[in-house]
């Protein structure tokens, strides 16, 4: 039987995590390592080799620095705040040709389905994919960050090191961007 | 009301998602109501926001995490230098790919499970399920009261979910499919062989031994399991409680699941059941249920010789014996030590009848 509070991420695991117990960081890796791959592979054009760098630098990060969290934020903002650094960080260091080679190579879902439905809802996250890639770097971390975790606007301004104005105009014009590159795409279904 | 004649464009996300107070955000409705440059903008914030909605979340690959603990392994102190992740996942891939393909080959199942909307605004997270999602390890599936949804359990099986439920994956391993039940009801069809899809409760552990089945908790642990089809095993700290279709079992928090019965039993047996093992064994309530029991409810006398002694399990012992003979191989001496084997023997037998 499993006591149901012990899987989340609680100051208890985080506090393990600080006395260097590798179960307690498994458990945190578990719990955001999909998000935050997510989020890398978005804001880097589809190219999972450089989201798999950059995951491993966030949690390598995060287990060298934990001890710094002080608990007076959100674990997550304190997280995704390393994922924004991690992103911008490589964005910098990137060529623009290592970018264009991996506009082409955009990813499929990662479990496909032979079904023609589930071909159609890859082919519409792939193009929604090629269209978050083609915005600025603040505009689409800004939109990855509010649809792959459930932040508040405050979250994500911390998060960010911005205000809240800014988040909100920068998601604001983000989503609208997104919105004209996707014109040709047919409106999903509510 | 001022009107308020600038443009709102950088409010518009703050505006959809609910974030403005409502103060502002009628504001920025009596603005709109006037300009048709910022409806427009409102209007394409929204579709960006919806494509979004259609973008799945990737699994991250193992091998990410072979190659943190690579780094890890190497550097156990707090040294936060990063090399490139790549040397260390050849040094670790090249142990771990010729055993570690070979499963997944064999075992390819997702380690995201499906979840389909079928009423309402079910959600993952705290995020609305419009159509199908995906949910992983750690997250949870809600429905409030007017929403519904079915989770696909790797291949083998589906849960639907009930309106007011919590439920929480724990495992999506091919030996391990795991939920937690926070609160609610689920009604899970599963084709598998034994023990591979668990769901934890605050009280009980339902452990599918191929099956349909019905379960529901409240968040403290109070509920009931109810068998349609093939066999569950109701479990918590030690006890056990073996379910077959048409069959049900309560637990309670702090105690766990009680004794099994059939649903067709007496109503007489049912309500002295419905506090047997909960409260102290009242002679009467044990009189009722010798008295109703049929065959198949030697099932629930059976499960009863587990939670009484001396002279009380051996009126139950006497009255499974009335009701069908005792098989060879099984002694009163040795059912009364409750002797594994003997137990085991008579329960095998006695299913017959269940």
């Amino acid at each position: 039987m499993v006591d149901l509070s012990d899987r989340e991420i609680s100051g208890e695991i985080i506090e393990s995590c600080r006395r260097g117990d590798r179960e307690a960081f498994r458990a945190l890796y578990d719990t955001y390592k999909d998000r935050v791959y997510s989020i890398a592979v978005c804001f880097f054009h589809g190219d999972r080799a450089v989201a798999s760098d950059v995951t491993q630098q966030v949690f390598l990060k995060l287990i060298t620095s934990i001890g710094r969290f002080r608990g007076d934020a959100a674990f997550s903002t304190w997280l995704y705040r390393l994922v924004v650094n991690a992103c911008l960080d490589v964005a910098r260091r990137r060529t623009p040709e290592s970018l264009l080679s991996t506009l082409a190579d955009q990813d499929t879902p990662a479990e496909p389905s032979s079904q023609e439905e589930a071909y159609a809802r890859a082919q519409l996250a792939s193009s929604v994919r090629a269209a978050i890639s083609t915005l600025p770097e603040k505009f689409r971390i800004a939109v990855l960050l509010r649809y792959f975790d459930d932040l508040s606007y405050e979250q994500m301004a911390e998060a960010l090191n911005c205000s809240m104005g800014t988040v909100a105009s920068r998601l604001s014009r983000g989503h609208k961007m997104l919105a004209e590159r996707l014109k040709h795409v047919n409106s999903p279904k509510a | 009301m001022t009107m308020w004649t600038r443009h709102v464009s950088g409010k518009l996300a703050t505006y959809v998602d609910a974030e403005l107070t409502p103060q502002a955000a009628q504001r920025v409705e009596s603005h709109m109501e006037t300009c048709a440059q910022c409806r427009t903008e409102c209007d394409r914030t929204r579709s960006g926001m919806a494509m979004m909605e259609r973008l799945p979340i990737i699994e991250a690959p193992d091998s990410i995490w072979m190659a943190i603990e690579a780094q890890l392994r190497d550097r156990p102190t707090t040294t936060p230098a990063i090399p490139s992740w790549r040397l260390a996942v050849a040094a670790t891939v090249i142990v771990a790919v010729a055993g570690a393909a070979a499963w997944r080959l064999a075992h390819p199942a997702a380690t995201r499970w499906e979840v389909q909307r079928l009423a309402g605004s079910p959600a993952i997270g705290a995020r609305p399920i419009s159509g199908v999602g995906r949910v992983g390890i750690g997250e949870w599936i809600s429905t409030d009261a007017d929403s519904r949804a079915v989770v696909a359990i790797g291949e083998i099986g589906s849960v639907e979910i009930e309106p007011n439920t919590r439920l929480r994956v724990l495992a999506t391993r091919p030996d391990e499919h795991r939920l937690a039940l926070a609160r609610g009801e689920i009604r899970a069809t599963i084709s598998a062989p034994p023990r591979l899809f668990f769901v934890d409760t605050a009280s009980g552990t339902a452990v599918d031994l191929g099956c349909e089945y019905a379960l529901n908790t409240d968040e403290d642990g109070s509920g009931l399991l109810r068998v349609t089809k093939g066999w569950v095993s109701f479990e918590w700290k030690g006890l056990e409680s073996l379910v077959p279709a048409g069959a049900s079992c309560r637990t309670r928090p702090g105690i766990g699941p009680g004794l099994p019965y059939f649903d067709d039993a007496s109503d007489a047996m049912k309500q002295a059941l419905g506090t047997f093992g909960y409260e102290k064994v009242a002679g009467n309530g044990l009189d009722v249920i010798l008295a109703e029991a049929r065959v198949r409810d030697t099932l629930t006398l059976w499960h009863l010789l587990f939670r009484i002694a001396g002279a009380e399990r051996a009126r139950v012992y006497d009255r499974i014996a009335a009701l069908t003979p005792v098989p060879a191989g099984v002694s009163r001496e040795k059912a009364l030590e409750l002797d594994p084997e003997t137990m085991k023997h008579w329960r095998e037998e006695l299913a017959w009848t269940w």
